[in-house]
C-alpha cells in the first residue's frame, strides 16, 4: 500500500479534490465528512489520510508517509536541504503564497535588503540588543538573511498572526506568507523589493527516507500514471529511490 | 569524528595530562584560572552574537519558561562577569572546559569539545598584548607535543582604515567594514557604489520627510524612532546625491582583498597596491609588520605565516588582528588554535567604554590527534 496524504481541511483540501477529480480519481471519504481517511475511485492501491498542512511535511521529512500534497514553504521550512529526503514531484497550480520578509511603511527610508542590514546594524550599535525578526519560517528566514549577509538579527518564533508584532512591540520586522499583500498592508507592513523569500504552491510530495517496498512501487505508478499520464513522473521518483 | 564523543580511560588520561601542562602554562605566566557554569542564560548568546552563534547554540526552556543556553563559547560569559563584577584591568584570565555546538549540515562533527583559551583584558599596549597572546598560543601547541603547524594571520583592521580612507559617505563605510569577512559580497557592494541605489528617490528636504512619514497613516514605527527614521533618510538622500566611488580606488579596494600568500610577501603587495591609489595605511602596515617581528622573536619563520586579507574568524565579535594555528592529523589539515582581538565585545556587554582585549582558544582534542599524527 502507498500511503498518501493530503490536507484535512480549508482551501488547499477544496483543491485537492478538484484536482483529482479532474484526474478522474474521486476522493472517497470513508467515514463521513469528517474521516481521516480516503480511498481514490481508481486507484485501489494508495491509502489516502487527512492530515493538516504542517503534519504533512513532518510526516514526509520523518518517513512516515510514502507521499503527500502540501504547500512548498512548509517543505522548505521543515527540510532546508531537501536532498536525499524528499523529491519534489509536481507544483500542482494552487495554493499559491509568497514567503517575504516585510517592514513597516512607516520606514520610509527602508526597501531592500541591503536597507535591512544597515537597520539591524545600527540597531545593535544604538539598542545594544539585536533587532527582532518574527516568523514561523525560522529555517527559511535564517537561509535567506544569510544570502543576504545580514548576521545582526534575532528570531522570535512566532505562531500565528505575525502581521501584528511589528505594531505589539513583540518584534521590529516579519517573515510571513501572503497571498495578494492586503493583510501586511492592512497592518501597515510593506514587503521589502528584494525580500521574496520563495514563491510558494501546493506541491506532490514524495518522502525518500519512508519504507519504499514493493506494493508502495506499484502504488506510486499507478497513482502517478493516472494523476499526470503525460509526465515520466515515476521514473523521475524510481531514480531518486534507487 | 562522531556527534557524541566518549571519552575511555584512555582519552581521559591524555586530555587530563594535556591539560595540566597547558594549563600550568598559563599560571606561569600570570593567567588565573576561572570557569562559568556549562548552562547560561541564554539571552548573552542570542542578543550579542550574530545569527551565526545562536545557529549553532543549544538551547532549551526550564520548566519556569527561562531560556537556557549550553555555552556555545567561554569568551562571552567570561567577558560578561569582568565587565559586571567591575574587575580591575588589565586581567588574565583562562579557562579548560567543553564548549557545545550544533554542526547544521554536518551530523559527524562533534557536537561538545574541549577548549583551553585565554583572555587578554584591558592591555592599552596593543602589539605586546599581540605578542604574549601569540606566544601563548604557540609554546601551548608546543608544550603540549606538536612541533610542525603553520599560522594563518589577518587583519579586520587594515581592511577598516583602508575604508575609512576613502571619500564615501558614513554608510557605505560601515557596510563595507561590516562584510569585510565575507568574500565575493564587497565585491557586489562596490558594484552597487557604481549603479546608485533605491535611495535616489527619496526626499531629501524634512518637510518633505515628515510628510512622507504622516501619509503612512497609523503604521508602526516598529522599535525606531521617528527622529531615526528623519535621519537616516536625510542621508541617504545626501549621500545618493554624492555616491561615486573612483573606479581605479574600487578596483584598488577588489584586488586588495584578493591578497594571500607569505606575509612579507603579501605585506609588499598591499604597499604597492596601496601606492597607486594613493592611500597611506602606514599605522595599520606598521602593526602588521611588528607582529611579523614578534613572531620571528618567538622562533616562527616569516615563510610559516600566511597573510589573507579577507580572513575574518565567523565569530562574529572579532575586531582587529586574527590569527590560526593549523597542523595535520591522520586526515589531513586541522586548525589546532585560533583567536584574536575583539575590541568592543566588553562595551557590547556594557562596559563603559571599549576595552582593548584579545584572546585565544585551543582545541585541545584536535591538538591531542595532530600529535598522535607524527
Amino acid at each position: 500500500m502507498l500511503t498518501l496524504a493530503i490536507p484535512s481541511k480549508g482551501r488547499l483540501k477544496d483543491n485537492c479534490n478538484a484536482w483529482f477529480n479532474a484526474a478522474g480519481a474521486t476522493l472517497e471519504q470513508t467515514s463521513g465528512g469528517r474521516g481521516y481517511r480516503a480511498t481514490l475511485g481508481g486507484v485501489p492501491e494508495v491509502e489516502v489520510m487527512l492530515l493538516s498542512a504542517s503534519e504533512i511535511a513532518s510526516s514526509l521529512l520523518a518517513g512516515d508517509i510514502h507521499m503527500g500534497i502540501t504547500g512548498e514553504d512548509l517543505l522548505r521550512e521543515e527540510a532546508p536541504e531537501l536532498a536525499g529526503r524528499m523529491h519534489l514531484l509536481k507544483p500542482l497550480g494552487f495554493g499559491f503564497a509568497d514567503v517575504v520578509v516585510a517592514v513597516s511603511q512607516a520606514w520610509v527610508d527602508v526597501s531592500t535588503m541591503s536597507d535591512l542590514d544597515d537597520i539591524c546594524a545600527a540597531f545593535v550599535h544604538t539598542r545594544r540588543r539585536r533587532l527582532r525578526v518574527a516568523t514561523k519560517y525560522a529555517q527559511l528566514t535564517r537561509r535567506f538573511f544569510a544570502e543576504a549577509r545580514i548576521s545582526d538579527y534575532r528570531i522570535v518564533p512566532s505562531s500565528g498572526a505575525t502581521e501584528g508584532a511589528p505594531a505589539a512591540g513583540t518584534a521590529e520586522v516579519i517573515v510571513d506568507i501572503t497571498t495578494t499583500g492586503a493583510t501586511l498592508r492592512d497592518n501597515g507592513l510593506k514587503i521589502l523589493e528584494d525580500g521574496v523569500i520563495l514563491k510558494s504552491q501546493a506541491q506532490l510530495a514524495a518522502s525518500l527516507t519512508a519504507d519504499w517496498d514493493d506494493d508502495a512501487r506499484i502504488g506510486a505508478r499507478a497513482l502517478l500514471s493516472k494523476l499526470d499520464p503525460a509526465s515520466p513522473l515515476y521514473a523521475g521518483l524510481a531514480a531518486q529511490l534507487r | 569524528m562522531v556527534a557524541f564523543p566518549y571519552y575511555d580511560a584512555d582519552a581521559l588520561n591524555a586530555l587530563n595530562a594535556q591539560a595540566s601542562v597547558i594549563l600550568d602554562l598559563f599560571a606561569a605566566r600570570g593567567y588565573v584560572r576561572e570557569e562559568p557554569s556549562v548552562l547560561q542564560p541564554a539571552d548573552i548568546f542570542l542578543d550579542r552574537s550574530g545569527e551565526e552563534i545562536r545557529r549553532r547554540t543549544f538551547t532549551l526552556t526550564d520548566l519556569s519558561g527561562r531560556d537556557i543556553a549550553l555555552r556555545p563559547d567561554l569568551t562571552i560569559p567570561i567577558c560578561q562577569r569582568v565587565v559586571e563584577s567591575r574587575r580591575k584591568l588589565p586581567a588574565r584570565i583562562c579557562y579548560n572546559g567543553l564548549v557545545f555546538r550544533h554542526q547544521p549540515g554536518e551530523p559527524n562533527r562533534p557536537t561538545q569539545f574541549f577548549q583551553a583559551g585565554v583572555e587578554l583584558l584591558g592591555v592599552e599596549d596593543r602589539t605586546a598584548a599581540e605578542k604574549e597572546v601569540l606566544s601563548l598560543a604557540i609554546a601551548a601547541i608546543q608544550a603540549a607535543g606538536v612541533e610542525d603547524f603553520s599560522l594563518r594571520i589577518g587583519d579586520l583592521a587594515l581592511f577598516g582604515a583602508l575604508v575609512d580612507a576613502l571619500a564615501l559617505p558614513k554608510q557605505w563605510r560601515w557596510r563595507l567594514k561590516r562584510h569585510f569577512w565575507r568574500p565575493g559580497y564587497v565585491e557586489s557592494l562596490l558594484y552597487w557604489l557604481g549603479h546608485g541605489d533605491s535611495s535616489a528617490k527619496l526626499p531629501g528636504t524634512r518637510t518633505e520627510i515628515e510628510a512622507l512619514i504622516d501619509t503612512q497613516g497609523d503604521a508602526p514605527l516598529a522599535g525606531r524612532t521617528r527622529e531615526e527614521i528623519i535621519a537616516r533618510t536625510q542621508e541617504r538622500a545626501a549621500e545618493a546625491a554624492s555616491l561615486k566611488l573612483d573606479v581605479r580606488v574600487a578596483d584598488a579596494i577588489a584586488r586588495l582583498l584578493d591578497i594571500s600568500g607569505p606575509a612579507r610577501d603579501a605585506l609588499a603587495r598591499i604597499r604597492s597596491l596601496l601606492k597607486t591609489a594613493n592611500i597611506t595605511l602606514d599605522d595599520e602596515l606598521a602593526a602588521m609588520e611588528r607582529r611579523l617581528d614578534a613572531l620571528h622573536e618567538l622562533g616562527i619563520d616569516s615563510s610559516q605565516v600566511q597573510f589573507t586579507a579577507h580572513f575574518g574568524r565567523n565569530m562574529e565579535y572579532y575586531t582587529g588582528f586574527v590569527f590560526e594555528l593549523w597542523a595535520r592529523d591522520r586526515e589531513g589539515p586541522v586548525q589546532v588554535a585560533g583567536g584574536g582581538r575583539y575590541d568592543t565585545l566588553l562595551e557590547t556587554l556594557g562596559a563603559k567604554g571599549p576595552v582593548p582585549a584579545i584572546g585565544c582558544a585551543i582545541r585541545t582534542e584536535r591538538v591531542l590527534a595532530a600529535k598522535g599524527a607524527r
